[in-house]
């Protein structure tokens, strides 16, 4: 019971009467509110350096809030290129662009960023370290390692060659003008610059840090919220940067909450903690929509869920074999069951942003689901019923223990033997020892263009292959002619051989379903969620 | 005496170092910590070189005796996730650990012995049924499950209590319940049998005849006659203080080294592991040693049989 007595109502008098009386302005400073959002994990290793944390969970913590690019991603809307730290840009030939830097922004730490903070960006000390483009050393040196606590995290320049792996560097011409140098031809030179991995930072900010941990637990950027404070494991909190060159933010405080346990985060959401619920499991779903006041927000994002083949192994290197394996899947069983039908089967490696640069191949479609014809090629096969491996993670992806019994239980069906050997981490997934069969894995697309993810992952210098896993001379062929070449009808020949090859003649993997992200939030924030794990807290994407 | 300490000490010393040596191996054997910290999707380059910053591609002798050489100049290495010492981590959580298990504790001992007493004493009563009955369901309602109903009922719906976090003293009561009520049992049931056994010594029936008061004959000579079983599962307890938090600590959103047990465990980060269960070890052996010190006190007998 709320108990008034003397002085307390004179309190509320004075403190109603100081509101009356403070300027307008001030009371619109102070009326943003803040939110507190439950996610499973916050950064996988602990640093918040998108060269550093190639996550989806690292997407959400970083954009569009904290980290900006030259050219941004339209997170909201198609996902294709929008402009952001530059205004324009412009190809000067196949291997150059020029672009012009948008004036007056500002950096977290008060500075105006120019053409030196772009160039700094893509430098050897903050990126590639002793790297050289390709034509060059492309191999990290195996005998780096660090001496100082400033010099880069080993893994840094790798994830930077992988991203970029042909940029020479970055010419400044102006203070507002710089001009992207690569040493080879490249199409997809834009896409690069709005994907994951080619974010602007401040080189004052990199220079006043003590060590490159330091820098990487409060990153100074020109997003429209700053870091505030980061407890690794724990929390992550964001403040409004006011001098954001986009306008005020539309909220005071993002703190990002880890919170492992599924329960944990659903029972936190109901009971008023937190504003929002991340990584919700489908099963989960109806426990929140249930519930007055409260919705889950579901997309599907750009991820595709896929099982891969080793081809050392005997029987599966035979195509037959796992041409069989990519027809007994029922894919929209799985979706229906596993996933309440609340996500796609997708035509094959492929993404809608395909369709902004037309190299999407239409008609293409995922292996039919025809176990009479699985039956029929292991015959052809010649195959005895010997016990494929198939290593599986506990649920790394959502609902992957459960898929992976239905498929086994799927490939039983028309008289295949393959066995789970439950394993605990990737390490475990990727050691030599024992015979290697099929795998769990998933292919993202960053760019508007096949190079992501099927020349990415799946080329002659993905992991697939370095692993020895699968390979294909054509198909190494073709990812040389989709990196190097600006012609765009052999391109999307190309792309297209590239399916036939990947997913029909040698398969490599099979694609089971598009991955879908489902976000538990109060129902009266009015927000809405991108089709992507990344959280849009831009005052476009909030209501006030 | 001289004798009894040192053998114990020499004991503890052979079990942190059997407890090192086994941690370090089995880490490594049980998965690349390049492929786990780096991910699914990194590039191969990438993973060798962070092989080879990490010293993982050398054989795992001279790792171990690397390790070896650095642990007794006080370095415990470095985090492979955050970049910072393993030491500097896990000592920064410790306090967190501490204000969940130090409260759990005292409740443990506050509510559990005295029950467990009260209980013997009233031997076949209700309320010592009621003791049993209570205990029972104590230690079998798994901790996770006993911190999820606590967070239905309590935060999602009576909203009296938060359902997770470490903002306030307030987010520690439903972990701190939590964590107390399986030792709580526990406590309760050893302190009755224990109880009921030494009622039934002659020694206590000899002191009745003789005419002492039955609550001097249970202070004087059942209480310290009971207190050898008591104090071995209290030494458990106060020996698994930093590492018996994993399971509340994750549920609770808890911050301590539970959860940094669990994140470092999945991530192979292997010096922050080995860091923790180096501190782990040694506060269990550190705990026995002084319950082995406390059986020395409490019951002369055992000295001369333990230097034997």
């Amino acid at each position: 019971m709320l108990i008034l007595n003397r002085r307390h109502a004179l309190g509320l008098m004075g403190a109603a009467a100081g509101t009356l009386a403070l300027p307008g302005y001030l009371r619109a400073q102070g009326a943003r509110p803040s939110l507190t959002i439950a996610v499973q994990k916050i950064s996988n290793n602990n640093t918040l350096d998108p060269y550093h944390e190639q996550s989806n969970v690292g997407e959400r913590v970083f954009f569009p809030n904290l980290w900006e690019g030259l050219i941004l991603r339209d997170w909201m809307g198609n996902q294709g290129p929008v402009p952001g730290l530059a205004t324009e840009w412009t190809r000067l030939d196949d291997q150059t662009i020029e672009l012009k830097l948008r004036e007056g922004v500002r950096f977290h730490n008060g500075d105006e960023m120019t053409a030196e903070d772009v160039a700094f960006s893509f430098s050897p000390e903050r990126v590639f370290a002793d790297t050289e483009p390709a034509g060059g050393k492309t191999i990290y040196a195996e005998d780096y390692r660090p001496q100082t606590g400033k010099d880069l995290p080993a893994a840094v320049p790798g994830i930077g060659r992988r991203l970029w792996p042909a940029l020479a560097g970055i010419e400044v011409v102006d203070k507002y003008t710089v001009r992207l140098h690569n040493a080879t031809p490249d199409v997809t030179l834009e896409g690069r610059l709005y994907a994951y991995g080619s974010q602007i930072l401040s080189r004052r900010g990199w220079d006043e840090a003590a060590t490159y941990a330091d820098w990487a637990k409060k990153p100074v950027t020109t997003g429209p919220y700053m870091v505030e404070e980061y407890r690794p494991d724990v929390s992550l909190t964001l403040v409004a940067f006011d001098d954001y060159w986009g306008g005020r933010p539309p909220l005071e405080r993002i703190t990002f909450v880890e919170v492992p346990e599924v329960a944990s985060r659903v029972n936190g959401l109901l009971s008023g903690e937190y504003d929002f619920a991340c990584d919700l499991p489908p099963d989960q779903i109806a426990s929140v929509q249930n519930a007055a006041g409260f919705e889950v927000q579901s997309s599907t994002i750009w991820n595709h869920r896929i099982s891969t083949f080793n081809t050392e192994n005997e029987i599966l290197a035979d195509p037959l074999v796992r041409r069989a394996m990519t027809h007994s899947i029922d894919r929209r069983a799985i979706v229906d069951s596993l996933w309440g039908g609340m996500t796609v089967i997708p035509a094959g490696l492929q993404f809608e942003s395909f369709r902004a640069s037309d190299m999407f191949i239409e008609g293409w479609t995922v292996p039919e689901y025809n176990p009479e014809l699985a039956r029929d090629l292991l015959r052809q096969a010649n195959y005895k019923g010997d016990a494929i491996p198939y290593r599986l993670l506990n649920n790394y992806y959502i609902n992957q223990t459960p898929n992976g019994q239905i498929m086994v239980e799927m490939w039983r069906q028309v008289g295949l033997n393959v066995e789970i050997q439950m394993v605990e981490n990737w390490g475990q997934i990727h050691a030599h020892e024992g015979v290697k069969g099929v795998r769990d894995w998933s292919a993202s697309n960053n760019i508007n263009d096949p190079i992501t993810p099927i020349v990415v992952q799946f080329g002659p210098n993905s992991q697939i292959q370095q692993m020895r896993d699968w390979s294909n001379d054509e198909m190494n062929q073709l990812c040389v002619l989709m990196e190097t070449s600006t012609d765009h009808d052999k391109r999307k020949a190309a792309a297209k051989r590239m399916l036939e090859i990947c997913e029909r003649e040698d398969p490599a993997y099979q694609v089971l379903h598009q991955n879908a992200v489902f976000t538990g939030m109060r129902s009266d924030l009015n927000w809405r969620a991108a089709p992507a794990f990344a959280m849009d807290f831009r005052a476009g994407n909030w209501a006030d | 005496m001289f004798r009894f300490v040192l053998i114990r000490f020499g004991r503890a010393f052979v079990t942190i170092i059997a407890v090192m040596t086994f941690a370090f191996v089995v880490l490594r054997l049980s998965g690349d910590p390049a492929a786990v910290i780096m991910g699914p999707d990194a590039p191969i380059e990438a993973v060798n070189a962070f092989r080879a910053a990490w010293g993982l591609d050398q054989p795992v002798w001279v790792q171990y005796v690397a390790y070896i050489q650095a642990i007794f100049t006080g370095d415990f290495g470095v985090s492979m996730r955050g970049q910072s010492p393993a030491l500097d981590l896990v000592v920064e959580r410790i306090p967190a650990t501490l204000e969940l298990t130090l409260p759990a504790l005292l409740l443990q001992l506050a509510i559990g012995i005295p029950a467990g007493i009260y209980a013997a004493l009233h031997r076949d009563s209700a309320i010592d049924r009621g003791v049993i009955l209570g205990a029972v369901m104590g230690f079998t309602i798994p901790s996770f499950v006993m911190g999820l109903v606590l967070v239905l009922v309590f935060a999602v719906t009576l909203g009296w209590l938060p359902s997770g976090g470490d903002a306030t003293w307030q987010h520690a009561i439903l972990p701190v319940i939590a964590m107390s009520v399986g030792g709580i049992g526990i406590l309760a049931r050893f302190s009755r049998s224990a109880m009921i056994e030494v009622m039934g010594q002659p020694y206590i029936r000899t002191a009745s005849a003789k005419g002492v008061t039955w609550g001097s004959v249970v202070r004087g000579h059942a209480l310290p006659n009971a207190a050898v079983p008591i104090v071995t599962i209290v030494g458990f307890m106060v020996g698994s203080l930093l590492a018996g938090a994993v399971v509340v600590e994750t549920i609770f959103s808890w911050p301590g080294i539970g959860r940094l047990l669990i994140v470092s465990v999945t991530n192979r980060d292997l010096a922050v592991v080995q860091c923790i269960l180096l501190l782990v070890a040694a506060v269990m052996v550190v705990s026995n040693l002084v319950v082995d010190l406390l059986y020395g006190w409490l019951d002369p007998r055992l000295r001369g049989h333990a230097a034997h």
